[in-house]
């Protein structure tokens, strides 16, 4: 079945159905589950950044007051490869003897060298690597691996021929941290016989906690029951139960007690989850009239100890994927610091910022507006798309691009407030800069839901998929309340338990496309037994019988019977059906355009970012106000990226110096620009994801806009005080 | 619990009892017994641990007396949460940066992460617990749900309760007032956008 085509609740703005027990406190996330006699469970890690374990000596452990029971996480000979790596796990009556029973024990290690900086990694681990092996993987690899090479044939030859322009560029954006608010961790609870398991975990993969724990114990998936009804921020960094779920569950087992275990701030910020950075020399030429005709990035970038990709190397330029000639070559840098986890839109922030911002910069060069140049370089319309399948991202990007950066323009009045960059008088100089993006947020399967319709009138929808904070409770109710003539808050939503059957993790803005579908698909099933139960005992044919607002129409007579007059026919059997996501109903592949405007002090080098625009299609909408809320804290992600947030590791110690929110800074209130958002409603489109793409463009887009204002390049986020004034030292 | 009246003269094994059973009493709300296992701590905990013994402290909470016993390190926050199961105010930074714990005191707003329980006895305790009675949301939190200013929500008690006293003290503040009362609360999902649509209805002024 597809998507109504006239719709009363699907695409309006709908208040949170959870919004009064947050707002209040009283919705109970995984860190404020207390269960009766529960123990608290702490971690004691590595203190250095690279270091093999002599000895664990635990006797101490037994004086502690309030001590329950500890378990090896690594043995002795095992090499820790990053301050904060587990070492073991202990539980005590109270969170305070936790606290002790950390100090009673004591590790020797023999301390290896480090490396914490990019570029001391790349200096010093060039054949034979410094920063250590990794636990089954090859002995001792290079500090730095090839992450790609590629060139357009002839590149060398040809890629320069005609050009009149070129701009070389150097960009980067450092290692940040997810810092969710509410931390990595759980609440670990046996049964009696310990054949079965109850956690309550902070994750954005209910059953994918569920089962990895019941592999790690050996036992029947469907003896772990994993329970999420609330969770306190996740961005790409919560996908399974970690080691600490599994030094919990363990301890609660040992202990026979409910056990919690959450990871205190400065454990979230250094083994919680980091974002890639990404450094790279642009190069970009093109002609007169501003075509581009070349694009050469040469980059690196480190995912931390355990490798992986920084930027997405394939996607480079970034947006402008048909420039006829491209040069790309990446290396992945390992250090001693956490593995990255994937963190909101992996590897497209970073390729934004080395696209867009050197689109910019030859702008300047061209002496060309940089939304002209942008206009000029877009990806056509994918001609082959067009004919197989109309409505994709492939067959109508160009289109939708040039219609978003219509609507900007209009929006921040670009044509009037851009000025070339580093003109304007005064102390305080202001500038604009924009950035395009572009992500999938597909939907798939499986995500099966049920829903129950009673007697009572109540809709009850189970799925065992979460709720992050997109407001996917409130999605669940409003694609039911609209196939049954109700309202939201009539719909009774239960999610965020894995007993209710598998669903798709959270991650890569898949949940809204992927779980809408299975809720229409379930509530249509739901409709048509609903009807074929009630029809009789309203002498009715079923076919006759449709769902309006608040009731049931009889087309053949006329007659309305309220919805819960209706319900009350079903006496002791309430229907029940299922539905599960189906193509169709969701696609992928997203645009959006963003415009900065920021104010930056030539005299203390302060960046303030004062209004920000962002226009955004998500095909079908389904929440508009979780919709523009999604894309506002896209954006305010993005202006931290763009201006305050660093890990800073220190090289002598090769421990993280700001594993805290004091001097790893987030913005509050005051620092954050006016937003102004425009959604693009697509309905042809089906539903895809929102959580990703909005935070994409906005820290090249403040980095543009700086450029704009000064008239020199920053080379390196965040834009600090610091930072800033060098860059204008160097024009001098 | 009953039989512990006061801490002196106590001893550890006594008291780790106490405080054993007082914690699962507030987890379950009830006077609900402990389980066999947590009632019996091993023979090494009659060792002396670190610091000074639990004292008992009340709490004058949203209305409500309540009591336990804690360490003299216990703050506020963790009083709260882990011995009392008042858990509106988060732990999130644990060191005074977030705003995430805010609570009334007295009706100022503090960071309870930053004050040891002790030290909060005798005072008017409120967390955001406070602001509904029955199914009536008082008019902060309200506007944070019509607004949609709360993501995940976690960091949402904390500034529903330091707005609340911003509005408190000054029912005239303007929205730049309002703003800066929020200076010391952090948001990750960034909802401050939808944070301001509220305050500008909260200051029944318009937002241009
Ligand atoms: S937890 Fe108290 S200020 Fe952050
Ligand atoms: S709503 Fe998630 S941190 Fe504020």
């Amino acid at each position: 079945m597809p998507w109504p085509t006239t719709r009363r609740v699907i695409g309006t703005k709908v208040s949170r159905l959870d919004g009064p027990e947050k707002a209040t406190g009283r919705a109970k996330y995984s860190y404020d589950i207390n269960r009766p006699g529960m123990l608290h469970a702490r971690i004691l890690r590595c203190p250095h950044a690279h270091a093999r374990i002599k000895s664990i000596d635990t006797a101490a452990l037994e004086k502690v007051a309030g001590f329950r029971a500890f378990h090896i996480v690594r043995n002795a000979g095992f090499e820790c490869r990053f301050a904060g790596d587990e070492v073991l796990g202990v539980c005590a009556d109270t969170e305070e003897h936790a606290e002790d029973c950390l100090r009673a024990v004591r590790v020797d290690y023999d301390v290896l060298p480090h490396a914490v900086k990019e570029a001391d990694a790349r200096r010093l681990g060039a054949g034979q690597g410094t920063v250590g092996s990794p636990p089954n993987g090859p002995q001792n690899p290079a500090n730095a691996q090839p992450g790609g090479d590629f060139a357009t044939a002839n590149f060398d030859e040809q890629a320069y021929q005609g050009t009149s322009h070129q701009i070389e560029g150097t960009y980067g954006v450092p290692v940040i941290s997810h810092q969710c608010l509410e931390s990595h961790g759980l609440v670990a609870e046996w049964n009696q016989d310990q054949s079965e398991l109850t956690v309550w975990a902070s994750t954005q993969a209910v059953p994918n906690t569920a089962n990895q724990l019941a592999q790690n114990f050996k036992i029947p998936a469907a003896r772990v029951r994993c329970i999420t009804h609330y969770m306190g921020g996740g961005f790409g960094s919560k996908f399974g139960p970690d080691i600490q779920g599994t030094v919990c569950a363990e301890l609660a087992r040992k202990t026979r007690a409910p056990v919690k275990l959450m990871l205190d701030r400065a454990e979230e910020v250094t083994v919680g989850g980091q974002r890639p950075s990404a450094y790279g020399t642009v190069k970009v030429a093109g002609n007169r009239q501003g075509d581009i005709r070349a694009f050469e990035v040469d980059c690196y970038g480190s995912p931390g100890v355990g490798g992986g990709a920084t930027v997405n190397f394939n996607l480079l330029p970034y947006v402008y994927v048909t420039v006829p000639f491209v040069k790309r070559r990446h290396q992945i840098v390992r250090m001693n610091v956490q593995t990255a986890r994937a963190m909101r839109a992996p590897g497209h922030p970073q390729n934004c910022i080395l696209t867009d911002q050197a689109l910019d910069d030859l702008a300047a060069a061209l002496n060309m507006n940089p939304m002209e140049l942008r206009l000029r370089n877009l990806p056509p319309n994918d001609p082959n798309a067009l004919k197989t399948a109309p409505n994709t991202y492939m067959a109508r990007r160009n289109s939708i691009y040039r219609s978003q950066i219509e609507i900007i323009r209009k929006m921040c009045d670009w044509d009037r407030a851009w000025h070339p960059p580093g003109r304007g008088d005064g102390v305080v100089k202001t500038g604009l800069g924009m950035g395009l993006h572009t992500w999938g947020g597909g939907g798939r399967g499986p995500n099966p839901t049920r829903i129950t319709i009673s007697a009572d009138g109540s809709v009850l929808v189970q799925s065992s998929s979460q709720d992050l904070g997109t407001g996917q409770r409130t999605v669940t109710a409003i694609v039911a309340a609209e196939i049954f003539g109700l309202e939201p808050t009539d719909i009774t939503v239960q999610i965020g338990e894995s007993q209710h059957g598998p669903s798709t993790p959270s991650g890569g803005s898949t949940t809204c496309p992927g779980t809408a579908p299975a809720v229409l698909n379930a509530a249509e099933a739901a409709r048509t037994a609903f009807l074929a139960a009630i029809a009789p005992r309203l002498n009715a044919q079923a076919g006759d019988l449709v769902i309006e607002r608040g009731s049931i129409l009889n087309r053949a007579n006329n007659e309305r019977t309220p919805w819960r007059q209706a319900c009350a026919r079903l006496g002791q059997n309430p229907v029940q059906a299922n539905g599960d996501w189906a193509a169709g109903l969701s696609d992928q592949g997203v645009g959006g355009v963003q415009v900065a405007e920021v104010k930056v002090d030539t005299e203390t080098g302060v960046v303030r970012c004062t209004r920000f625009w962002a226009v955004q299609d998500c095909g079908l909408l389904i929440n508009k106000l979780c919709c523009e809320s999604q894309v506002a804290g896209g954006v305010i992600m993005g202006v931290n990226y763009a201006l305050f947030e660093e890990c800073i590791y220190d090289r002598a110690t090769g421990r993280q110096v700001n594993p805290d929110m004091e001097f790893y800074k987030l913005g509050g209130i005051q620092d954050m620009p006016q937003i102004y958002v425009h959604m693009m409603d697509m309905p042809e489109r089906g539903v895809i994801g929102i959580g990703e793409p909005p935070t994409i463009s906005t820290a090249a887009a403040v980095g543009n806009a700086v450029f704009n204002a000064i008239g020199v390049r920053v080379e390196h986020a965040p834009f600090t005080p610091e930072r800033v004034l060098a860059a204008l030292a160097r024009r001098k | 619990m009953s039989d512990i009246k006061e801490t002196t003269g106590l001893s550890r094994r006594q008291f780790l009892k106490g405080s054993g059973a007082a914690a699962a009493a507030t987890a379950l709300g009830t006077a609900a017994a402990p389980s066999a296992q947590a009632a019996q701590p091993p023979a090494a905990q009659q060792v002396p641990g670190m610091g000074p013994a639990g004292v008992k402290i009340t709490l004058q909470v949203n209305g409500r007396k309540m009591s336990s016993t804690v360490e003299p390190r216990v703050t506020l926050l963790d009083a709260l949460r882990n011995y009392l199961d008042v858990t509106g105010c988060k732990r999130v930074c644990d060191r005074g940066t977030c705003g995430a714990c805010t609570v009334l005191l007295d009706n100022k707003p503090v960071y309870a992460c930053s004050m040891l329980a002790l030290e909060a006895q005798g005072k008017e305790i409120r967390t955001a617990e406070s602001l509904v009675q029955g199914a009536k949301l008082d008019a902060v939190p309200a506007a944070f749900v019509r607004f949609d200013a709360q993501q995940c929500g976690f960091c949402t008690p904390g500034f529903v309760v330091a707005m609340k006293a911003v509005l408190e003290q000054n029912p005239k503040a303007t929205p730049a007032e309002v703003e800066k009362g929020l200076a010391g609360n952090i948001c990750r999902c960034g909802t401050y956008e939808q944070m301001r649509d509220a305050i500008y209805s909260l200051c029944n002024t318009k937002r241009g």
